[in-house]
């Protein structure tokens, strides 16, 4: 009688797992990144609830929270969440794998979310998955980066072609003539690497023939990558006149290097993401330039996206987010937003 | 077939001497493709990026002699230098920081000593498992996001002492140390004595529990200590830094000349693979070779360097196997 009796909790708690989500991450919002913010896109549903009082369900899955930007979009998805009354948003690590992320699409799917939000990690590795979403007539969104060509589905990316593009007309006129710069790019065939190269390219080297890339090498991203390539490039080339970098902590990276040293003293040095780190940078006068990638606009966005396309108000969205441009003018602007976030002490 | 005794001992000072002999040569070619690799600069530049992927070849190197491994070394490193940042930025103090990184890596090893020896747990399992939980909750404790603003944190990576970089300085006592506990010590004995035969240590009286346990402490006192130098380097606490690093550290301690199936490694061989690595990084980067030709580069050195290990211990084991002949021979007749 006993055994009967465990062998059917055992049983039950089996079944009941079917219910509950795996992998499954925080959803009430980190009080540290919650709270207004000036430079936020108007989100005109925030606050809303459905007047049926219907709640809806919604899966967002990140590419990989170990990845910085990727854990601030996340925290902001969530605090933008709790602005909607009718809205639960379960937050998914895709851990920077093709294989874990397809299959928490499918659980998604197989859980009966209402709406998926999807970042991806390798956008041709999830686009049959990203299909199979639409197939089910689940609402779905693809976030940083878009995924094209997909029927049904809507998106809300920021453009990396443009976020280097800003950097790039300004540096035409900074860099001085016959310069020698080194450039610093992201994984190799990585989209938005790839998009803000070509964005350097068309803008600033193809106008200026008199600039010399005396160097360029991948460092996947990372600062410490990218310091040691700096470091070997200066007892390669001795002096440059501008560090060309895909983003910030590369960029950082390079500064790290050259720091202090008197010869380094007017080198021009310009990212991509609006880091933190990079705002401060900037404002020290240490760092010519970046362009923010806020995911506070992207999170923005994408709830006020999900919500119009739930409550029906609209069957597809596509939207960008702007890249300002930080700079010496405004910069201070850009490190009060992360003060206020408690991203800087 | 009898070789000249002059044949044997040069065969003999080869094997032994083998990699070093390679970094000389590749000192030598380096040195004609670019004029820059022999200056001040670039060596200082050189030992000063092996200086964190050293130290954690030594913690490799110690393990792999005692039969063991460590995956989780580049995430271990990852969760003491952002507790060791943060500790700075709330306390302010250097000494206090350096021991909390210490300490991390200490306590992220004694549980991998505790899988290892009374769960019996193989050590890649455990270490792959302290892989992913140090990783957490580095990123757990830091959200994800980086910590700034490190101020006079740097000077562990970054300050200079009578002109000698500070990484260069912790790598040499690093090195001191390490090989005087391989070379002069009782627990740097049992370590070769339990990766060459485990169930002979046994028999010998070694206490092969704590030896291990005191293995890996070693391997996270080291852990710590390059967790520490890596965030000051890079200024900043980064919850996924490092990713990676053990592998850098395994590969440092191999192409040295320590032994997968243990019982083999020095901490001069180490540090001599750590070298050819770092010179071949170096040269690349210098003569701007493509970095895609760079990745093919080091994988092939990684074979070859493994090929040699496997061909110079067959070799071993022939000489062996020909001198036991001998004698059952000679005793025969």
């Amino acid at each position: 009688m006993k055994k009967k009796i465990l062998s059917l909790l055992a049983a039950a708690m089996m079944v009941s797992t079917l219910f509950v989500g795996c992998n499954n991450t925080q959803q009430t919002p980190d009080t540290d990144t919650a709270g207004t913010d000036d430079t936020a896109p108007v989100a005109d549903d925030a606050g809303a609830g459905d007047a049926s009082g219907q709640t809806y369900r919604v899966a967002y899955i990140a590419r990989a929270q170990a990845d910085s930007f990727a854990a601030w979009l996340a925290n902001e998805m969530i605090a933008e969440a709790a602005n909607y009354d009718d809205i639960t948003l379960d937050v998914f690590d895709g851990e920077a794998n093709d294989e874990k992320e397809n299959t928490m699409i499918e659980n998604a799917i197989t859980n009966g979310y209402d709406a998926i939000i999807i970042q991806a990690n390798n956008g041709e590795a999830q686009r049959p998955y990203i299909e199979k979403v639409i197939a089910a007539g689940i609402v779905c969104i693809v976030t940083n980066p878009r995924v094209d060509g997909i029927e049904g589905v809507s998106s809300v990316d920021a453009d990396p072609y443009e976020q280097a593009a800003v950097n790039a007309r300004a540096a035409v006129d900074q860099i001085p003539e016959n310069a020698k710069v080194v450039v610093l790019n992201g994984p190799a065939g990585n989209f938005h690497s790839v998009e803000r190269r070509n964005a350097w390219q068309a803008d600033c080297f193809d106008k200026r023939p008199d600039i010399t890339i005396v160097a360029e090498d991948i460092a996947n991203w990372n600062k410490d990558e990218a310091m040691a390539l700096m470091e070997d490039w200066v007892i390669a080339h001795g002096t440059v006149d501008a560090i060309i970098s895909m983003n910030d902590n590369m960029c950082a990276g390079a500064l790290e290097v050259v720091s202090g040293k008197a010869e380094y003293a007017n080198v021009l040095s310009y990212g991509v993401d609006g880091t933190a780190e990079a705002c401060l940078l900037v404002e020290e006068g240490k760092m010519t330039s970046t362009a923010l990638q806020s995911a506070i606009d992207l999170a923005a966005l994408n709830l006020d996206a999900v919500h119009k396309l739930l409550t029906g108000e609209e069957t597809e969205i596509n939207v960008d987010i702007p890249a300002p441009l930080i700079n010496a003018d405004n910069a201070s602007e850009y490190v009060e937003m992360y003060r206020s976030r408690g991203l800087i002490s | 077939m009898q070789t000249k005794p002059s044949r044997r001992k040069g065969a003999s000072i080869m094997e032994k001497y083998s990699i070093f002999l390679v970094l000389v040569v590749m000192f030598i070619i380096c040195s004609l493709l670019n004029k820059n690799f022999l200056s001040a600069g670039n060596l200082t530049n050189i030992a000063r990026q092996l200086a964190v992927g050293t130290i954690l070849a030594y913690g490799a190197m110690l393990l792999i002699i005692s039969g063991m491994i460590d995956l989780s070394a580049g995430s271990v490193l990852a969760l003491a230098g952002v507790l060791s940042v943060s500790f700075y930025k709330a306390a302010g103090s250097l000494v206090g920081s350096l021991l909390v990184g210490v300490l991390v890596g200490v306590v992220c090893n004694l549980v991998n000593a505790l899988m290892v020896t009374n769960f019996s747990l193989p050590p890649f399992i455990a270490t792959l498992a302290m892989q992913t939980i140090a990783r957490g909750i580095a990123l757990l404790y830091t959200k994800g996001q980086n910590i700034l603003q490190l101020g006079d944190f740097i000077v562990f990576g970054q300050g200079e002492v009578f002109g000698v970089p500070t990484p260069i300085i912790f790598l040499v006592i690093a090195t001191v140390v390490i090989w005087y506990i391989l070379r002069h010590t009782r627990f740097g004995r049992s370590l070769y004595a339990i990766g060459g035969n485990e169930e002979a240590a046994v028999a010998s009286g070694i206490n092969v529990i704590l030896q291990k346990y005191k293995a890996f402490i070693v391997n996270g006192i080291l852990v710590g200590v390059a967790g520490v130098l890596f965030m000051s380097r890079v200024n900043a606490g980064l919850p996924n830094g490092a990713i990676g690093y053990e592998m850098e550290g395994l590969t440092a301690a191999i192409v040295g000349g320590t032994s997968f199936s243990g019982g083999v490694g020095t901490t001069v061989g180490t540090l001599a693979g750590s070298f050819i690595i770092g010179c071949l990084n170096n040269i690349m980067n210098l003569t701007g070779v493509d970095s895609y030709v760079q990745q093919i580069t080091k994988g092939a050195i990684i074979a070859l360097a493994v090929i040699y290990d496997i061909k110079s211990k067959n070799r071993k084991t022939r000489k062996v196997i020909l001198v036991e002949e001998a004698g059952t021979e000679k005793t025969k007749g």
